[in-house]
C-alpha cells in the first residue's frame, strides 16, 4: 500500500490540483452557500442591482448613499453564490480489475483527483459506484477537511458483482435527482450497451462526463495462438485463434466502438474522454480535462 | 494408362486408415488455453464479423482439413505408380542384346549410343513385373553373357551398368545363338541326356545401330526379335581406314606414310589431318572428301629410323576411336642368318662382303648342327631371320624365312621331279625384288630337279624341263627353293660345281637380293597394325622365354612361349601403340588401329535381317513408361506449402 500507484492523491498532485476548480458549463441552485454564483440573488460581495424598497425588506441592505443623494431609498441586491454538486460515479464491476494499474484504482485516482478540487473550492462532492443500491446514498463530502474522509472511502470501494451499466446509472439516477457535474468513470463494456445508461444521465440535466477506462492489453491485445476467452463477468467463453486478421478485426472493432461512444455523446451534449490506464492521472486532469473544460 | 501397385494390402489398409484419422482429429476440438479477459464483448463482435465478412474465414479450417485429406491422396495416387506405358514388355522372359562394338561409341545420341541403349534396356528392365526373368548378353565381334536369367531387376541393372564399350567390329551371329541356345533349348550348345527342358519362348530385344552382317540361315525359333535401332541417320563422321608407313620406291631409305580417309557424311567437307611424331607436330595436310567418298593423303618422312606416329584429324565426326590412327618405325637390326652347309665356298665369300655383312650377321654351320638343342631351340623362337640349307634339310622347318639350295623343305608341301641333266633356263622373274639386276643367260646347271612348288608360289627361275627356283609364303615366312645344288658331291664323296653361276657377276648379286628382301622387315619400316580384338603373333628377338607388353594406358602383360613356338597376344582392346619389352633388347612396338570401314560408317540400320526373317526397327522410342509419380509428388508437396501458408496466416501475427 506504500507504493505510489496505490496513493491516491499524493502531495505533489494536490499541489498541482491546488490551482484548479471544477467548471459546470450550467449554472445550478445548489442547498448550501457555496462559491459559485447563482441565479437567485442573495448575499455575496457580488453586486447584481437595486430595486426600490418595499416595507419589510432588510434594512440593512438600504443603499444609504443612494438615499442621501436622490432621497428615496433603494435596496441593493447581490449575486447569490452556491455550492456545485459533484459527483463520481464508478464502475467497480469486475472487468474494471484489469489492468496495470488496474481501472478501478485508475478510475479511483481520478476521482480523488476531481473530488480533491472540488472539495478545496467548496464544492459538495458525493462518490457513487454503479453496484451502489438505489436506496443507499454515499456520503457527501464538503470542504476541505473532508479529503481524507473521501481518499478512505474511495479505497473502501472493491470490485463487486454489479448489475448492468443502464442499472447502476438508474440507481444512481434515482438516489440524486439534482443537478450537478457527473463524470461517469466506466469501461463502458456492458453487453446491453451503454446508450440507455447515458440517456438517464441526459435525463437529470445534468453536466456529463463519460470518461472511459481502458487498459493496455484492452486497446492494444498481446494475446496468440488458440485460446478460449472467459468473460470475467458472465463467463461467457469466446474461442479464437488469434491471428493477424482477428487481431486487425479486433483493433476495427474497438475503433468503432470509441468512436461510436464520442459519438454519441457529443450529440447529445455530453463529454466523452477515452483514458489509457498508463496515462498518468495528473496528466489527464492537467491537460486532457483541462481542454475539455471540466477544470480550469 | 497403366497402374502399379508398391504397397501390400496391409500397408494399403494402414494408408486408407488415415484419413479418418485426420477427420476425427478434427472433429476433436482443439484444446484451447483459456484465458480471462476483461470482457468479450468486442471478441465476440469481431469473430462475428470475421464469420460473417469473409467465406473465406469461415472456409478456412476446413479448407485445412480438406488440403490435407487431399495430400494423403495424392499420396495414395504417387504410391499407385500410375503412368503411361510406352513401350511396352510383352511376355514374360526377356533377352536384352547389347551392342558394345566401336559404332556403338558415337556421340550422335548424347551421350553415346551405348550408355542410350543401357538407358532403354534399363527403362524395360524397371518394367518388368515380378516373376518376370531377363537376361543381359553384350555383343560385338564375340558375345558375352552379362547376366543369366533372373528375375532380380536390381542385378540386372548393376549388370547393365557394367558393360562397357569396346573398340571392336560387330558381329550379331554368335549373340544369336547364345540368345537361342536359351530360348531353344534343342539347339543349346551341351545338351546332357538328363536335361529335358521345354524351349519357353521369350523376347529378345536388339539394342544395336544394326551396324553388322545380316546373319543368313538362322532360324529364331521360340524368340520374339524386337530391333530397337540407336542412333541418327544422318550422323556425320569421319574416318581414318588406312594409315601406314613405307620404303620410296625410288629412295629405299626414305619412309612415306600413307592415310587413307573415308567420309561417311552426306555433306562434302575438307578434312584436316595432323600427322605428329612422338607427340610433336610434323606435318598437316588437308583432304578433299565428297559425301560418302575417301580420299588420302601422303607424308614424306625422309631419313626416318624410329618413333611412334601419330595421324590425327579435327573433322572427325561422331565417332572419335577412327579420328586418329598410329603407326610405329622401329630401329633397324641387323638380322641373323644361318647358313647350314656341308661346304660351299662360293656363297660363304659371297655372304663375307661388306655390303652383306652391313645387312646381317652371318652364322655358318655344318648339317651337324641341325640336331643339336641350340639350333632347334633358335630355329622354333624365331631367331633367324633367314636360314639357307644347302644340301641338307632339316627335320622340321624353322621359324624364319628359309632359302633352300639343292633341297627341298620337309613337310611335303613342296615336290619335285627326277633330276634332269643340264635344264636350260628359258625365263627369270626380275620383276621380283629377289631377281632384281640378275642375268642368267649364261649361267648353265649340270643337273637340276625341276620343282613343283605348293599353291601361291611364284616361280623365278624357269628352264625348260620346269620351275628351278621358285618362292612360296608358309604362315608369315617365306621358303625359296632353288632345284639346282651349287657345289654337289659325287658319289665318291668328292666335290663337284654343279653349276657356273658363282663364276658370275649375278651370283654374289642375288646373294645381296636375298639379305635385301628377307632382311626388309627388320629394316626401319612400319610395324604390323592390328584391329582391336584381334590375335597378334609376337616374336621374340633374342629367344627369351617371357614378353612383356604395355598397353597405351600402361596395363602390363605378361607373356609366355606357348609350345615352344611363338608369342600370341590377345588383349588389344585399347586403340594405340603397344609397347613390346625384351629383356636386353631395344622396346619394340605395334599398333591398334579401328581401321574397320563398317564400324566407321555409322549411320544405323532401320532394318536388319535375320535368317529369312525382316526386323523392322522400332520407329520411335517412347520411353518405357512415363511415370506421373513425380509430378504427383511434386503436386504434395505444393499443397503442404499451401497448408503451412494458410495455418501460419492463421497462427502468426
Amino acid at each position: 500500500m506504500s507504493t505510489t500507484s496505490d496513493v491516491l492523491l499524493t502531495p505533489e498532485l494536490m499541489t498541482q490540483l491546488e490551482r484548479l476548480e471544477l467548471v459546470s458549463r450550467k449554472i445550478f441552485r445548489g442547498r448550501l452557500k457555496g462559491e459559485r454564483r447563482s441565479t437567485r440573488k442573495g448575499q455575496s460581495v457580488e453586486f447584481a442591482d437595486f430595486r426600490s424598497y418595499v416595507p419589510g425588506d432588510d434594512l440593512r441592505f438600504i443603499d444609504w448613499n443612494t438615499y442621501a443623494r436622490l432621497d428615496r431609498l433603494f435596496l441593493k441586491l447581490f449575486f447569490e453564490e452556491e455550492d456545485l454538486h459533484f459527483y463520481a460515479l464508478l464502475d467497480a464491476s469486475p472487468s474494471m480489475q484489469f489492468g496495470t494499474p488496474t481501472k478501478l484504482h485508475y478510475a479511483k485516482q481520478l476521482a480523488a483527483a476531481l473530488g480533491f478540487i472540488g472539495l478545496i473550492r467548496s464544492d459538495r462532492v458525493r462518490i457513487e459506484t454503479l453496484g451502489q443500491p438505489a436506496g443507499r446514498r454515499a456520503p457527501a463530502f464538503r470542504g476541505r477537511q473532508s479529503v481524507w474522509r473521501m481518499v478512505e472511502h474511495l479505497r473502501s470501494i472493491e470490485p463487486n458483482e454489479s448489475g448492468s451499466l443502464a442499472q447502476g446509472v438508474k440507481n444512481f439516477c434515482i438516489r440524486n435527482p439534482g443537478k450537478g457535474i457527473v463524470l461517469l468513470i466506466s469501461d463502458l463494456m456492458d453487453k446491453q450497451g451503454y446508450d440507455a445508461a447515458l440517456k438517464y444521465l441526459l435525463s437529470q440535466r445534468m453536466d456529463v462526463y463519460v470518461i472511459q477506462v481502458l487498459s493496455s492489453e484492452e486497446l492494444v491485445p498481446e494475446i496468440r495462438g488458440d485460446l478460449k476467452l472467459v468473460d470475467c463477468e458472465d463467463n461467457d467463453v469466446a474461442e479464437i485463434s488469434a491471428s493477424a486478421p482477428l487481431l486487425q478485426r479486433y483493433q476495427k472493432t474497438l475503433a468503432a466502438f470509441v468512436d461510436g461512444a464520442r459519438e454519441f455523446c457529443s450529440h447529445r451534449g455530453m463529454n466523452y474522454l477515452l483514458a489509457n490506464n498508463q496515462l498518468p492521472v495528473d496528466q489527464l486532469v492537467s491537460s486532457y480535462l483541462r481542454k475539455r473544460g471540466l477544470v480550469r | 494408362m497403366s497402374t502399379l501397385n508398391m504397397l501390400s494390402w496391409w500397408q494399403w489398409s494402414l494408408l486408407g486408415a488415415i484419413p479418418p484419422a485426420i477427420v476425427l482429429l478434427y472433429f476433436l476440438k482443439l484444446r484451447r488455453t483459456p484465458l480471462e479477459v476483461p470482457s468479450t464483448y468486442l471478441w465476440r463482435k469481431s469473430i462475428e464479423d470475421l464469420h460473417v465478412n469473409s467465406i473465406w474465414q469461415r472456409l478456412r479450417t476446413s479448407m485445412l482439413l480438406l488440403l490435407q485429406i487431399l495430400l494423403i491422396v495424392i499420396a495414395m495416387l504417387a504410391l499407385l505408380r500410375p503412368g503411361w506405358s510406352g513401350n511396352k514388355l510383352n511376355g514374360d522372359r526377356f533377352i536384352f542384346l547389347i551392342d558394345t562394338s566401336a559404332s556403338m561409341s558415337a556421340n550422335d545420341v548424347a551421350p553415346t549410343r551405348l550408355e542410350e541403349a543401357k538407358r532403354r534396356a534399363g527403362e524395360l528392365i524397371g518394367q518388368m513385373a515380378s516373376g518376370d526373368v531377363a537376361m543381359i548378353v553384350s555383343f560385338s565381334d564375340s558375345a558375352r553373357v552379362e547376366q543369366q536369367f533372373t528375375d532380380n531387376r536390381r542385378e540386372l541393372l548393376r549388370q547393365l551398368q557394367a558393360i562397357q564399350p569396346t573398340n571392336r567390329g560387330t558381329a550379331l551371329g554368335e549373340a544369336l545363338r547364345v540368345a537361342a541356345g536359351l530360348a531353344n533349348p534343342g539347339r543349346a550348345f551341351e545338351i546332357s541326356e538328363t536335361q529335358v527342358v521345354e524351349g519357353l519362348p521369350a523376347t529378345m530385344y536388339l539394342l544395336s545401330d544394326g551396324k553388322f552382317d545380316d546373319v543368313a540361315g538362322f532360324s529364331l525359333g521360340n524368340l520374339k526379335p524386337v530391333f530397337v535401332p540407336l542412333g541418327q541417320p544422318d550422323a556425320p563422321n569421319v574416318g581414318i581406314t588406312a594409315f601406314s608407313t613405307r620404303r620410296r620406291e625410288d629412295k629405299r631409305d626414305h619412309l612415306q606414310a600413307f592415310a587413307r580417309l573415308e567420309n561417311f557424311g552426306r555433306e562434302e567437307l575438307t578434312a584436316q589431318v595432323e600427322l605428329y611424331l612422338d607427340d610433336s607436330l610434323l606435318d598437316t595436310s588437308q583432304v578433299q572428301l565428297k559425301s560418302r567418298g575417301s580420299g588420302g593423303a601422303v607424308f614424306d618422312l625422309g631419313d626416318l629410323h624410329a618413333g611412334v606416329l601419330k595421324l590425327r584429324t579435327h573433322s572427325g565426326g561422331c565417332l572419335l576411336a577412327d579420328d586418329e590412327a598410329w603407326a610405329t618405325i622401329d630401329p633397324p637390326t641387323r638380322g641373323k642368318l644361318l647358313l647350314v652347309t656341308p661346304g660351299n665356298d662360293a656363297l660363304e665369300f659371297a655372304l663375307n662382303t661388306e655390303s652383306a655383312r652391313e645387312l646381317v650377321e652371318v652364322e655358318i654351320g655344318k648339317p651337324e648342327v641341325l640336331k643339336t638343342k641350340e639350333y632347334l631351340q633358335k630355329a622354333a623362337a624365331g631367331y633367324y631371320m633367314l636360314v639357307i640349307y644347302d644340301q641338307c634339310a632339316p627335320e622340321q622347318l624353322p621359324q624364319a624365312d628359309t632359302l633352300f639350295i639343292g633341297r627341298l623343305p620337309p613337310g611335303g608341301a613342296w615336290t619335285a621331279q627326277v633330276k634332269a641333266a643340264a635344264p636350260q633356263i628359258i625365263d627369270v622373274e626380275t620383276a621380283h625384288p629377289l631377281m632384281q639386276l640378275i642375268d642368267l643367260g649364261n649361267v648353265q646347271f649340270a643337273e637340276a630337279m625341276p620343282l613343283k612348288p605348293p599353291a601361291g608360289s611364284t616361280v623365278l627361275i624357269s628352264a625348260d624341263v620346269g620351275p628351278l627356283f621358285a618362292i612360296g609364303p608358309r604362315d608369315g615366312f617365306e621358303d625359296a627353293v632353288l632345284g639346282g645344288e651349287i657345289v654337289g658331291v659325287d658319289a665318291e664323296g668328292q666335290r663337284y660345281a654343279n653349276t657356273d653361276w658363282p663364276l658370275r657377276l649375278s651370283f654374289p648379286v642375288f646373294v645381296l637380293n636375298a639379305l635385301a628382301y628377307f632382311g626388309e622387315s627388320t629394316a626401319a619400316t612400319g610395324t604390323t597394325s592390328v584391329r582391336p580384338g584381334q590375335t597378334i603373333a609376337l616374336h621374340s628377338a633374342a629367344a627369351a622365354e617371357t614378353l612383356q607388353v604395355v598397353s597405351p594406358s600402361g596395363k602390363s602383360f605378361s607373356l609366355k612361349r606357348e609350345r615352344g613356338e611363338n608369342f600370341s597376344f590377345s588383349g588389344t582392346d585399347e586403340l594405340g601403340v603397344y609397347r613390346i619389352d625384351e629383356p636386353s633388347l631395344p622396346p619394340r612396338r605395334f599398333a591398334v588401329n579401328l581401321f574397320d570401314g563398317s564400324e566407321s560408317d555409322i549411320v544405323p540400320r532401320p532394318d536388319i535381317h535375320i535368317g529369312y526373317n525382316e526386323v523392322h526397327g522400332q520407329a520411335g522410342w517412347e520411353g518405357a513408361r512415363r511415370e506421373l509419380w513425380k509430378p504427383l509428388l511434386l503436386g504434395a508437396l505444393v499443397v503442404l506449402c499451401c497448408e503451412w501458408y494458410i495455418y501460419s496466416r492463421r497462427v502468426h501475427l
